[in-house]
């Protein structure tokens, strides 16, 4: 009898820890994430008094928006150059700096990555302002240096190259911190598996794809959710660099979402964009969850 | 395990989302905070006789009108002890954005400033906006020397809502020099005015007209001032109306045109500068003989120009199939507004009336720059002579047209800044633009 009533008081003991954080979550989370649902069938400025119930007028909109065929396409590019670039190239990076080779140099070169990761987003856009600026700026002046003239460009100004312009910043910025999750990964990996490999003769890169890619698998997943769910609400980037343009060629759900919300005055529309990117961040992060996930309770 | 899980994960994705969300409000959560505070404040003051709180919101935290406005709270207080002004400032667009968010709620601020017309309107749409026709009929001395194209900027259904602080006015600025040398007149038309440009590129000037179209703000007031010229002005007062707004003239399309037209003597580069890096290194400099600006921008301009460098002003030319008034000049009053929800409504009328006066408006012309709306507020001895010229153009103009963004509905006057500015980079035509638009002034009705 007694054992009961002891778990009965340590579930109990359990809940009220929980409280906080529950209280915490529903109140900055769950309640603005139920509330934006109902908004999104509403229709109100940010200063009417009333709401107006507007069923899917809303969601009707969305589907005939062009605005969001560019936005989607624009958010498609950002995630697969991230994931390209942060995870792929993160990971060949982090593999370098943990070689004994660069045992000595390592720490340096940690800190030199991981620096542009502290620094404020909106310091790094306006530092790339000025390298991407088309009359003085270090980008055209480096490319005239070398004898480049003719790669000179009008980089947030043309059509072809702002978008790529913008991501390259976002790649700048993060690489480092990818980096360094796969640092903490790597160092985890029990030492005696390359021993046993380099006893066996495997060559650095045999290694690297037998052992490191394998054993870094669950940072593979975090980093993987981390730059995609990044890419699909990056809003910073192309609100300071380009503010959408050249027209609408930079265009971002997020920015998309801020526009009509704060600029165009239309916070029911603003919650229904909303509501496509709470929904596809939701799935993507279910899909990668499935598909790496599983293999982890496997082994 | 599984369950849990997956929870995590869309929660991860939530708050991945919710953070975006913030984004934007992020960085006017600690100026909510203040306002709230300083509400309180004014609640716990004793009414009579005693300490009185006047929360003043404006739009302008930059120097030098910041610390302008700080000198003359500063002096206001010091001269009525039993008063503190709370003052409050946010740039721009971040104070369109929260003005319009406290306006309809009770943290609304005593006093705050406010573009005219539909800017204006909106703010009055709430309800709380205090009526202040009482004020300009029992003090005519005051209000007597206010400009009253200024108030009529604010005045609807013949009620006043504001008191006018500034007038402003865009007009080209030319370099005399570089004209002088080619011998080139001051356009009146528009053909006129695209032969001086042809005359300009051929005497070697790559960029004869130059503007920063990262800004889109400086896209519209092109817009504006075109449209107004071109389009009927019945049509447009329809079109510009968002219940009743269609955007079918064929007018809209040939201004657009025109607009192609013009940007194509911006040059390669204007697409991805702002209005004040165009200003600096291309105006200033020499290198564009030719830049529409506002009067507001006479001091920054001389900050920047060499000593010998001398400019003139001359009106948007008029089109020769244009419909609407070419004597008219685009600019507007901004002003302040009392809220109907102020504690102290007398107290903060006899700040308001205070602060725009020939006291406040000596110090904005000659501190800031910027024209004041009070009639013999700076003469020779205190302006420059650019700044009274200017006021001689406003005070001659048929009628202030209002900005393209206080003219009409966001929702139309976004697209056609992010179209125009597809213009300018060749990735739209003006037709295609064109049919954005009604279809943005479509979904407002």
């Amino acid at each position: 009898m007694g054992w009961i009533i002891l778990k009965k008081k340590r579930n109990l003991q359990a809940l009220l820890f929980a409280i906080p954080a529950l209280i915490i979550l529903g109140t900055f989370v769950y309640f603005p994430l139920i509330r934006n649902i109902i908004y999104s069938f509403q229709d109100f400025t940010l200063s009417s008094t009333t709401k107006e119930w507007v069923g899917l007028d809303n969601y009707r909109t969305l589907l005939s928006d062009k605005t969001i065929l560019i936005c989607l396409k624009n958010n498609i590019l950002y995630a697969l150059i991230s994931i390209v670039i942060q995870v792929g190239f993160g990971l060949v990076l982090a593999a370098v700096l943990e070689d004994v080779a660069f045992h000595k140099f390592a720490p340096f070169l940690r800190s030199v990555y991981f620096i542009p990761t502290v620094i404020s987003m909106t310091v790094v856009c306006l530092l790339f302002e000025f390298v991407y600026n088309p009359q003085m700026g270090l980008l055209n002046s480096f490319l005239e240096l070398i004898g480049l003239d003719e790669l000179t460009a009008v980089w947030l100004g043309s059509k072809k190259t702002a978008m790529y312009a913008v991501i390259a910043v976002s790649q700048w910025q993060s690489t480092g911190y990818v980096t360094m999750l796969f640092i903490v990964a790597i160092q985890k990996i029990p030492r005696d598996l390359y021993e046993a490999a380099e006893v066996d003769g495997a060559s650095k890169i045999k290694r690297f794809f037998y052992i490191t890619v394998p054993q870094v698998k669950q940072m593979f997943f975090v980093t993987m959710i981390l730059t995609v769910v990044g890419a699909f609400t990056v809003f910073n980037e192309p609100y300071i660099l380009t503010g959408g343009g050249p027209g609408k060629a930079t265009m971002v759900l997020s920015l998309h979402m801020y526009q009509t919300g704060f600029v165009k005055n239309n916070m029911g529309y603003a919650s229904t964009i909303a509501m496509l990117i709470f929904v596809i961040t939701a799935i993507l992060s279910s899909v990668q969850f499935f598909t790496y996930g599983t293999e982890k309770e496997d082994r | 395990m599984k369950l849990k899980k997956i929870a995590s994960l869309s929660l991860a994705a939530v708050m991945a989302l919710s953070l975006t969300a913030c984004g934007g409000g992020a960085s006017e959560a600690p100026a909510e905070n203040k306002t709230e505070t300083k509400a309180e404040g004014g609640a716990a003051a004793p009414a009579e006789g005693g300490e009185v709180v006047i929360n003043f919101f404006h739009r302008w935290p930059n120097d030098p009108k910041n610390s302008m406005f700080k000198e003359l709270i500063q002096q206001y207080m010091d001269e009525n002890p039993n008063v503190t002004i709370n003052m409050d400032c946010i740039l721009n667009d971040q104070y369109k954005e929260k003005i319009r968010m406290v306006v309809s709620t009770d943290e609304v601020p005593d006093i705050f400033s406010s573009w005219s017309g539909t800017f204006a309107q909106e703010m009055i749409a709430s309800g709380n906006v205090s009526e202040l026709n009482e004020m300009y009929e029992a003090d005519t001395d005051w209000s007597s020397a206010i400009a009253q194209a200024s108030v009529d900027g604010f005045t609807f259904d013949g009620k006043i809502y504001a008191a006018p602080w500034s007038q402003d006015g865009k007009v080209f600025y030319y370099n005399k020099k570089i004209f002088a040398e080619n011998n080139l007149e001051v356009p009146k038309t528009w053909n006129e005015f695209i032969s001086v440009l042809d005359a300009l590129k051929a005497a070697g000037y790559e960029t004869p007209v130059v503007e920063g179209l990262a800004d889109n703000w400086a896209i519209l007031h092109y817009l504006g001032t075109m449209n107004q010229r071109m389009v009927d002005p019945a049509v447009l007062t329809k079109d510009y109306d968002p219940a009743t707004g269609e955007f079918t003239d064929p007018a809209y399309t040939e201004v657009l045109k025109k607009w192609q037209q013009l940007t194509s003597y911006m040059g390669e580069t204007c697409v991805a500068i702002d209005h004040e890096t165009a200003r600096n290194t291309y105006f200033a400099t020499g290198e564009a003989p030719i830049m529409y600006l506002q009067f507001a921008e006479i001091p920054m301009l001389e900050k920047a120009i060499p000593e010998d460098f001398e400019y003139g002003f001359f009106n948007f030319p008029a089109f020769e199939e244009g419909k609407g008034d070419a004597n008219a000049l685009t600019g507007a009053p901004e002003g302040f507004m009392i809220s109907n929800k102020a504690k102290n409504p007398e107290e903060c009328q006899k700040f308001l009336k205070w602060l725009v006066s020939k006291n406040g408006g000596e110090a904005l012309t000659t501190k800031c720059g910027d024209i004041s709306s009070v009639a013999g507020a700076v003469d020779e001895s205190n302006a420059l002579p650019a700044q009274l010229e200017a006021m001689d153009i406003i005070k001659s103009a048929s009628t202030l047209a209002p900005w393209f963004d206080n003219a009409c509905d966001a929702s139309v006057y976004t697209v056609y800044g992010q179209g125009a500015q597809a213009i300018a980079t060749g990735d739209e035509t003006p037709e295609s633009v064109m049919e954005q638009v009604q279809e943005a002034a479509a979904s407002l009705h």
